[in-house]
This record gives C-alpha cells, sequence and structure tokens, in this order.
C-alpha cells in the first residue's frame, strides 16, 4: 500500500479554483465533489500514537469504513467497512486484520474519540487509454468540529495518492506541483494539525515514574515532589475511573495509591508524625474502597482465560458467573464513582495538595528531613533489599504462603523505591536489577493472584447461591477452575526457588551493594 | 497469506470471473490481497485494465524472487493489486522445465510476499502441466468451478485422481458449481442431488447470468455495477463459505 503525500494549500483559495488549475494542465477525469467526516480515536494513554499509527473512521453516507494507520506517510496498515463508530474495545471488532492488529496495540484499553473533521473532497483520476486510474489526486479542505461550537476550517490540500506499478505518474505530478505551482509537501499528519488545533498534546511515552531530582536535594522536598506525581496520576484517572471508560484508569488509580502509602511507609522518618498518621489512614481507606472494583475488573479480564482452561463442553456453563461479575462489577463500581464524587475523597484531595505545595519547614521535626535524598534514598533502599534477601532466604518449600505474601510486599516495597529514585542511580545498572527483581515479582504476583482468586471464587460461589444464580452445572464448572487454579499455584509455587536463587546470585547481589549500601 | 488457486483442466468455466470476483469481496473487506493472472489469455488483466506485459516475461519474472515484486500493479480497487499476465506464459512449462526441480518454483517466488498479502488468488490457465503442478504445489486451496454437467464432472474427477496420485496433502480441493442455468434440467438436478465425490463440494453455486458475462464490456468487478444481482449475492455467499472454511480449518 503506497503512501500519500499532502501538499496545503492556501486556506483563502477557493477548491474548485485548484480542480480547473489542474485540469487545464493533466488529463483528468473529475468525479463529483464528495462531503464526510473523519473521526479520530486512540486510547486514553496514546497507544496507538506511541507506536506511530493512527486510527480513523471514515463516515459516509455510502460505505464507512475504519482504518489503521501509520502516521508518517498514511500507509493502510488494516481497514474494516464500517457503518458505525468503532467499538469501545478492539476486542468487540469482528475477527480479522484490524482486530488483531488493534488488540495487539490497545490491549485492554478502551478507544476514545479524538477530534471529528468534516470533509469535503474533490476526487480526481489520472487515466490511462485502457481507463485505468494511474493515480489518485484529491482536494480537500476540512473543517474541525467540536461540541457545542461551530465547525472551523482546518486545513486545505492536495492529496496525492500514487499506485503501485505506476511510479511514473506519480514523479510526473509530483513535479507539477512542486515546480510548477509552487506546493510544498507536508510530512505531518492531518490528525496531528488537528490535535494541534484542539490543544491536545499526545504523549510519546508510557507514564513511568521519571522524576527529577538532584542528589543534594532536601530529602522532605523530593519526596513531596515523587508525591505530588503521583497525586496527579490519581488526579489524571479519576475521572475515567468514575466513568469506568476502561479498566486501565482503576488500575494505574490504585498503583499511584499504592505507591503514595508505600512512599508514607518508607519513608516515614522525612515526614512529620502527625500529617504522616492522618495521611496513611486516609490513603488506606482509598485503597479500601477502589478494591472490590478492582478484583471484579480482573476477574472478568480473565474470564475468556478462564473457560479456556475448562473441557469443551463445561465453558458455556461459565456464563452464569460471567453475569454475576458484570452485575457486581456495575454496583462496585456505581458505588466507587459515589465515593470519588464524595466529601471525604474531594476533602483527602484538597489537603493533601495544600500540604504538598506548602513552604517546607525551616526546623522540620522529623529526622531526615533536611538530609540529601541520595543518602536516605540509598539507606532505604539498601534496607528494604537486605529485608528481601532475609525474608527469601528463609522460605523454605514446606513455607506458608503468608510467608510468600509478605516477600512479595517487601519485593513491591523495594521496586518501588527504585522507581521512586530513579534519577539518582545510573539508568543502565537500575534496568539490570530490575529485571531480575520483576522477574521474581512475576512469580510471586502469580502465586498471590491464583491464591486470592481460588478463594474468591469461592465467595462468589456462596453469593451466587444466596443470590438464586447458582445451578449444578455451574457449581460443577466453577468447582473445576477452582480445582485448575489451584494446580495452577502449585505450578508457580514450583518455579520460586529458581527465580529467588536468580535473584541472589553473586552480581547481582554486588550492584545492588554498588548503588545503595550506604558509605 | 492463504494461496487460492481459481482452476479447471477446461477452459470457459467461469474461473477468471471466481478470482477477480472473490479478490475483489477480500479486499472490500480489509485483507491486503493479490491476484496473479497466470493465464497467457490474460483475461483478469483485461477485466482489471492492467496492460498484459510483464518486463522480461516469464524468464525475468521465474529468474529472481524480487522480479515477482517489480512486476506487481495496483488496481483501481484499494488493497487489491495483481501481477498481470504476458504472453510469454504460454511457454511457462519450458520455462519451468529449463530451471530443474520445476514444482516448487512457484511455491518459492511467492513466499516473499507472504507478510504482505492476507491472499493470493492464482488465476490459473485451463490444462493439466508443469505450470498448474506449481500451482498444486503453492496453493493452499484450489477452487474448481465446475458447470454441472456430466463432462464436467468427468474433468474434475481426472483432477482429484491426479492430484491424490500425486499426494497434495496441503491442498484443499474445493470444486463448487458455476454457471449453473436453473432452466436446464440437467443442471437443476445435478445441483439439488451431486453425485458423490472425494471431496468436500462447496455448497454455494454460481449462476448463470448476464451480469457476469458483463464483466467483459464493463472491465470491472462484479460488485462494483451490479451489487443487487443475483450473481453478486452468488458471489458474497461463495465467499463468505470459503472464509469460514479457512478460518476454522486454520
Amino acid at each position: 500500500m503506497a503512501s500519500a503525500l499532502r501538499y496545503p494549500i492556501p486556506l483563502q483559495d477557493a477548491l474548485p479554483g485548484w480542480r480547473k488549475r489542474l485540469m487545464e494542465r493533466l488529463p483528468l477525469q473529475a468525479d463529483s465533489p464528495e462531503s464526510y467526516r473523519i473521526h479520530y480515536y486512540d486510547s486514553f494513554d496514546w497507544r496507538l500514537f506511541r507506536c506511530g499509527t493512527a486510527l480513523k473512521w471514515e463516515q459516509r453516507d455510502g460505505e464507512s469504513r475504519c482504518y489503521l494507520y501509520k502516521l508518517d506517510g498514511g500507509a493502510g496498515i488494516a481497514s474494516l467497512p464500517r457503518s458505525e463508530p468503532p467499538p469501545k474495545f478492539a476486542a468487540d471488532l469482528p475477527a480479522g486484520r484490524l482486530g488483531q492488529r488493534l488488540s495487539a496495540r490497545l490491549g485492554v484499553r478502551a478507544l476514545l474519540p479524538l477530534a471529528t473533521l468534516e470533509v469535503r473532497s474533490h476526487h480526481l483520476r489520472l487515466k490511462d487509454p485502457e481507463g485505468k486510474t494511474r493515480l489518485r489526486l484529491f482536494l480537500e479542505q476540512h473543517r474541525l468540529r467540536e461540541p457545542d461550537k461551530r465547525a472551523r476550517l482546518l486545513s486545505k490540500q492536495v492529496r496525492v495518492e500514487p499506485l503501485r506499478g505506476y511510479e511514473k505518474a506519480a514523479t510526473e505530478i509530483l513535479t507539477l506541483l512542486e515546480d510548477e505551482l509552487g506546493l510544498q509537501p507536508e510530512a505531518q499528519d492531518l490528525l496531528l494539525r488537528a490535535l494541534a488545533a484542539l490543544g491536545k498534546e499526545p504523549a510519546t511515552s508510557a507514564s513511568k515514574l521519571d522524576i527529577p531530582l538532584e542528589p543534594e536535594l532536601r530529602a522532605d522536598a523530593a519526596l513531596r515532589r515523587i508525591l505530588l506525581v503521583l497525586l496527579e496520576t490519581m488526579e489524571r484517572n479519576e475521572a475515567g475511573t468514575s466513568a469506568d471508560l476502561d479498566s486501565e484508569f482503576l488500575h494505574d488509580f490504585r498503583v499511584a495509591v499504592r505507591r503514595t502509602r508505600s512512599a508514607l511507609g518508607q519513608l516515614k522518618t522525612v515526614l512529620p508524625r502527625a500529617t504522616l498518621a492522618r495521611f496513611r489512614r486516609e490513603f488506606a481507606w482509598l485503597g479500601t474502597i477502589t478494591s472490590p472494583t478492582r478484583d471484579l475488573d480482573v476477574y472478568l479480564l480473565k474470564f475468556g482465560n478462564y473457560q479456556q482452561q475448562l473441557p469443551e463442553e463445561m465453558r458455556a456453563d461459565l456464563e452464569p458467573l460471567r453475569e454475576f461479575l458484570i452485575r457486581h462489577q456495575r454496583e462496585q463500581q456505581a458505588l466507587l464513582a459515589r465515593q470519588l464524587a464524595g466529601a471525604r475523597y474531594r476533602k483527602l484531595k484538597r489537603s493533601w495538595r495544600r500540604y504538598l505545595e506548602s513552604p517546607l519547614p525551616q526546623r522540620p521535626g522529623a529526622r531526615d528531613a533536611r538530609k540529601p535524598i541520595l543518602e536516605v534514598a540509598r539507606r532505604r533502599t539498601w534496607r528494604m533489599y537486605r529485608r528481601v534477601r532475609r525474608e527469601g532466604r528463609a522460605i523454605t518449600p514446606d513455607s506458608p504462603a503468608t510467608d510468600l505474601h509478605e516477600l512479595r510486599k517487601s519485593c513491591k516495597k523495594l521496586r518501588y523505591l527504585m522507581e521512586f529514585f530513579q534519577a539518582l542511580f545510573p539508568a543502565a545498572e537500575l534496568r539490570k536489577l530490575t529485571r531480575e527483581l520483576k522477574s521474581l515479582q512475576d512469580n510471586l504476583g502469580d502465586f498471590q493472584d491464583l491464591e486470592v482468586q481460588t478463594g474468591t471464587l469461592g465467595h462468589y460461589a456462596e453469593q451466587m447461591r444466596a443470590e438464586g444464580h447458582m445451578n449444578p452445572r455451574t457449581e460443577r464448572a466453577m468447582q473445576t477452575l477452582q480445582a485448575g487454579l489451584t494446580s495452577g499455584m502449585h505450578e508457580v509455587r514450583s518455579e520460586f526457588e529458581q527465580r529467588f536463587a536468580r535473584f541472589s546470585r553473586k552480581p547481582n547481589a554486588q550492584r545492588f551493594q554498588r548503588l545503595f549500601k550506604p558509605e | 497469506m492463504k494461496v487460492i488457486a481459481s482452476y479447471n483442466i477446461k477452459g470457459g468455466v467461469g474461473k477468471t470471473a471466481t478470482a477477480v470476483n472473490l479478490s475483489y469481496l477480500a479486499a472490500w473487506e480489509g485483507s491486503p490481497t493479490l491476484v496473479w493472472d497466470l493465464d497467457p489469455q490474460g483475461a483478469a488483466s483485461f477485466y482489471f485494465r492492467v496492460k498484459p506485459k510483464v518486463k522480461g516475461g516469464t524468464v525475468r519474472l521465474l529468474k529472481r524472487k524480487r522480479e515477482l515484486d517489480d512486476a506487481i500493479k495496483a488496481t483501481d480497487y484499494p488493497r487489491l493489486d495483481l501481477i498481470p499476465a504476458d504472453f510469454s506464459y504460454r511457454n511457462m512449462d519450458l520455462t519451468l522445465e529449463h530451471f530443474g526441480k520445476s514444482s516448487n518454483r512457484l511455491r518459492k517466488l511467492i513466499k516473499p510476499l507472504r507478510d504482505e498479502y492476507d491472499y493470493l488468488f492464482i488465476d490459473c490457465p485451463p490444462s493439466i502441466s508443469l505450470v498448474s503442478e506449481n500451482v498444486f504445489q503453492a496453493a493452499d486451496i484450489l477452487l474448481v468451478p465446475t458447470i454441472p454437467t456430466t463432462l464436467s464432472l468427468r474433468t474434475l474427477y481426472q483432477l482429484l485422481q491426479f492430484c491424490d496420485s500425486r499426494r497434495y496433502r496441503h491442498l484443499s480441493i474445493l470444486p463448487f458449481f458455476s454457471m449453473v442455468d436453473r432452466r436446464k434440467i440437467l443442471h437443476r438436478d445435478m445441483v439439488e442431488d451431486p453425485p458423490r465425490m472425494h471431496c468436500r463440494l462447496l455448497a454455494n453455486s454460481i449462476p448463470y447470468a448476464s451480469e457476469v458475462e458483463q464483466m467483459g464490456v464493463r472491465r470491472a468487478a462484479l460488485e462494483t455495477y451490479a451489487h443487487s444481482s443475483r450473481a453478486a449475492e452468488a458471489y458474497r455467499a461463495l465467499w463468505h463459505e470459503l472464509k469460514d472454511l479457512i478460518e476454522t480449518n486454520g
């Protein structure tokens, strides 16, 4: 699929004038002009944009169609005729190229509308004596539509669509446009132009924690900087969480809450005790009220997987569980949305921001408040690393699950510390450490997830019975699933020793020591 | 990429119409699709209004893998490309023979296109030859348009026997009734009560229709000028049946 070329023309020029100008110079055939709309979509975190692609739905009276294409040059990746807007989730598209490619890029994230353009287009073709089109030209005008506003003129352009195998025709046209008519090609896709006009700025990287910190910065100032970033993450994900656009909003919201709680717990010698106690209590509350919805989200996300684990004839029997999950997810979600709109949460946000932005105290009460952040970061991370090692070594094949959970929590704390302070340490070294730690965390996380899921499945079964939504076939399917999860848990458990051994290898230990051991 | 060859030992059974109309539907649904007009008569190229000419002819085309890429032309339909016919294809048998290990040549040649296209439709010349053996090696599916007459069925059995003797395990042979004339008793009887055969007969058939014959005058895919016709509907049904088969069997 060939790339198209865009040549902007002055906004004050009329399209028919340009059509005349082109047709005087070339034997072009014109179709009657058409009007249609282009709607652009991406996920909240710009997943399509970040891999250099965009999704548009061209809405026409006749045939409407979705296109996934490359931003650089506009080459098509996949398309699908579709009379209605794309669904919220790529997984809901019919099986095929577009669904596959979109799912791979978007994962569980929802498609959200970005911009809408009204297009007026004159289609011109250069044909050979056989009547075969050798090149397509479009004279186009785009108006940007915004809710409750009049559409405003965004651009006018000549778009050239060269056809494979007819390169000579393309060269001739480009020479005409550039040399004779003085037009300049524009590399930027129309979507970027629309976004700029709307004041929307696409994110170029994933919103990872990467907080600039200077080694000599006062520890309390550094910590406030980190906590402020986390607060902003919560606020950014709040609307999407309340509206339940997709499950990632709540997930990211909860990660920010957990990181905040971890920072407050790990760095308690940096902030004043009274402040600490109050906010730790409030953030713990925030963690609690967001849990039920997330648990149900996780079940729903994994539901397809669960079904696959069952023998084929049993899969349909699990459907009542899905209905149960959807029903309860809706209830819990609505409850959560109310709580996020409520006074306690609003007050928490307000007072937390006020505190984080208040002037630093001259004589802080907290012991480490004025120490350089590098020193505090080293000490805390080193201590947490040693705890992970100690707890890990104490685990034997007979250890209870609670020991693994404790270790999992410590690993998480260690990981958060390494992320908070990443600006203070060499990135390459940190990456290696993170990789090993992550591999261990994945194992512990899988174990914990399976254990929790086995347990909740029992509760759900009870609840379904109480609500009168259980039948013997579903009950049997759920028991089979539970047994499957338990055996999966044993499998994951058996891998722990090897993962931990990898993590505790000498080069890794030495690296931790080099980076974090206080001098 | 699924390679679908439209083939019959006999001529004039609707091979080209099948390749052109089904490839059009595949591309319309969003799949990058390529048609290779392997018939020196160049009917598919004619329908697509592309000159039946390949630079350097058969010899150059079969020589190097890259040559195929250079021969590709966009049709007037988005996502649908064509490797045009060339009169020198009439000697393709000899050229293939010349290359040695000659029944695998086509398969190797199209390998580099696998990532670029979802489907390759080959419009094959009639007769059974080294070229057809190459097609049988390269294709996943052999679509056999068959007119519901005794003689046509005899030819189909010959083909089945031939493929059986060569053991093309990878190849699904899928005949379907083509140019069905409901006014003829023989056609009607055979379509309603088809004889048993050692392969799957597709459930959908294509009627004998003047709209299909019009393709030569219109030089376009049926769908673009007679979307509501019975014949266009039949091609859509045939394509969906075929696609479902591909999706369920991988």
